[in-house]
């Protein structure tokens, strides 16, 4: 159990790298409850988001669904952590 | 809205319609597949492997369009034109005037796509690009966008204005609209219009991919737990003259087209805004010398995003108010793929045969109401309804809308 939960912690940290550089985030801006809104990420800046994502470990993630519902960044972190990991079965 | 002492405007009927779509060929397979709802989204047969991680699509499978089109014919024409030709001939045979040809000076051809010849463009960068080799030298004529129209033209004789619509998704609804406002300004008295896309290649399903409005998995419009849309491909074609000159030539009309309504939402060149979408719904149903409470069917746009079936759904509702709840509204690209720049076309087809047979089409795939959308998307199964007036809508990227209205004739 423990393994796991560092394998999503180290996982959420590395998305939220991607999230960071790919929005051009300032790092010390983002708090779990910050919203995408307050950090003016905007829907292009998801696509990239995303395409990285999808460079980085692999995963088709669409716009729509999940991710659409999320409006912070710790909710967008665990969607696209949740896809990651189903991915690796 | 006609101005009292004004002479009656100049009604346009359709009388031919032909398809070419994932459910096979003729409007007749498309009303079928609707009808059922069965779907054509398959997992994609593409020329070669590509980096595209979704692998379906709504393809026309077993095409042989060396049945259609003569074989010195044949190297000038890419998919989207073969589709169109295929279409146009269904068309005009059913409108009875294959015989009639050539249709000369008073007949137009106004045709819709969004991207024109891409599957060529892609061969010719993999021929060149990757195997040095021989690039087709019919490229130019076989990737212009107008090659469609061009083609039609010559076929039948049609030697009045001819061109090609381009405005993305709202192509095909934008390329019958204006057939219908040639032939009632007194232009000409009839057309050959509607709309062709094929652009199910590797590297084109990769560059939708990656504005992540494509779902990997199953396309469910305006339903809980949708995640994007598939594309399509495919064309459908109509025969569309003023009631005169149908009826002088004794011809049987199968719908009218009674309002065509466009705008532009000039704002963003990805996302949707109801204000445009209600403009162009709200043109049409004037248009049409209508009022919204006329429209018994709407067949949506319904891509299955999350940014066109809200908008949409606002936009219907500002149109239709708290009636909206009640109105019959589908999408049927579940069934057909979103077919770009044929959809306004391939759905128009389809909202006519639901007209003429009263009944409804599905939305399929669908999951349960999302909260946020709240329309009756007819889900599932058809159903019989009392069709007087049809709505098709269309709305592109780049904030291009349009929508048509139909009729029974009179």
């Amino acid at each position: 159990m423990l393994e796991k939960a560092t394998e999503r912690e180290q996982l959420a940290e590395q998305i939220l790298d991607v999230i960071v550089s790919e929005g051009k985030i300032d790092r010390t801006k983002v708090t779990p409850e910050a919203t995408l809104e307050s950090l003016e990420v905007e829907s292009m800046d998801v696509v990239m988001i995303l395409m990285a994502i999808e460079q980085k470990f692999g995963v088709y993630i669409p716009i729509d669904g999940g991710i659409a519902e999320a409006t912070d960044v710790t909710n967008f972190v665990e969607n696209v952590a949740e896809r990651i990991l189903a991915s690796r079965g | 809205m006609q101005a009292v002492g004004d002479a009656p405007r100049t009604r346009v009927v359709v009388t031919g319609m032909g398809a070419v779509s994932a459910a096979g060929l003729g409007v007749e397979a498309l009303w079928g597949a609707a009808l059922a709802g069965r779907s054509g989204v398959r997992e994609a047969e593409l020329a070669r492997e590509g980096p595209n991680r979704v692998k379906i699509a709504a393809q026309v499978s077993g095409f042989r369009p060396e049945e259609f089109i003569d074989a010195k014919l044949l190297p000038y024409c890419d998919r989207f034109t073969q589709f169109a030709i295929v279409a146009a001939d269904q068309a005009v045979a059913q409108a009875g005037l294959s015989e009639r040809c050539p249709l000369g000076s008073r007949a137009g051809v106004t045709v819709g796509t969004g991207a024109g010849g891409i599957t060529t463009i892609e061969e010719l960068c993999f021929t060149d690009f990757v195997l040095k080799g021989r690039i087709d030298p019919m490229a130019v004529p076989r990737v212009m966008i107008s090659a469609p129209a061009s083609h039609i033209g010559i076929r039948y004789g049609c030697t009045g204005p001819t061109f090609v619509v381009s405005s993305a998704c709202a192509s095909g609804a934008q390329a019958i609209g204006m057939a219908v406002q040639l032939i009632r300004a007194g232009a000409i008295d009839r057309a050959i219009a509607g709309g062709a896309e094929s652009t199910i290649t590797a590297l084109n399903i990769r560059a939708w991919e990656t504005l992540r409005v494509l779902t990997p998995d199953c396309m469910r419009p305006f339903s809980i737990g949708r995640n994007g849309t598939v594309l399509g491909e495919g064309a459908a074609v109509f025969v569309l003259e003023s009631e005169a000159a149908a009826y002088r030539r004794g011809a049987i009309s199968l719908a009218e087209i009674a309002g065509y309504g466009t705008s532009s939402d000039a704002s963003d060149i990805v996302r949707p805004d109801s204000d445009g979408a209600v403009a162009a719904i709200s043109g049409a149903i004037a248009d049409a010398d209508l009022d919204p409470e006329d429209i018994s069917y709407v067949n949506a746009h319904g891509t299955g995003t999350i940014a066109n079936d809200i908008t949409e759904t606002e936009a219907l509702g500002r149109v239709f108010g708290s009636a909206l709840r009640r109105l019959p509204v589908s999408s049927t690209k579940p069934i057909h793929g979103h077919t770009l720049g044929a959809a306004g076309a391939i759905e128009l087809a389809i909202t006519i045969m639901a007209m003429r047979s009263q009944i409804a089409p599905p939305t399929i795939n669908w999951l349960g109401p999302d909260p946020k959308v709240g329309l009756d998307p007819i889900p599932h199964e058809a159903r019989p309804v009392p069709i007087r007036a049809a709505l098709s809508n269309s709305f592109a990227f780049g904030g291009i809308n349009a929508c048509l209205v139909v009729v029974p004739p009179q």
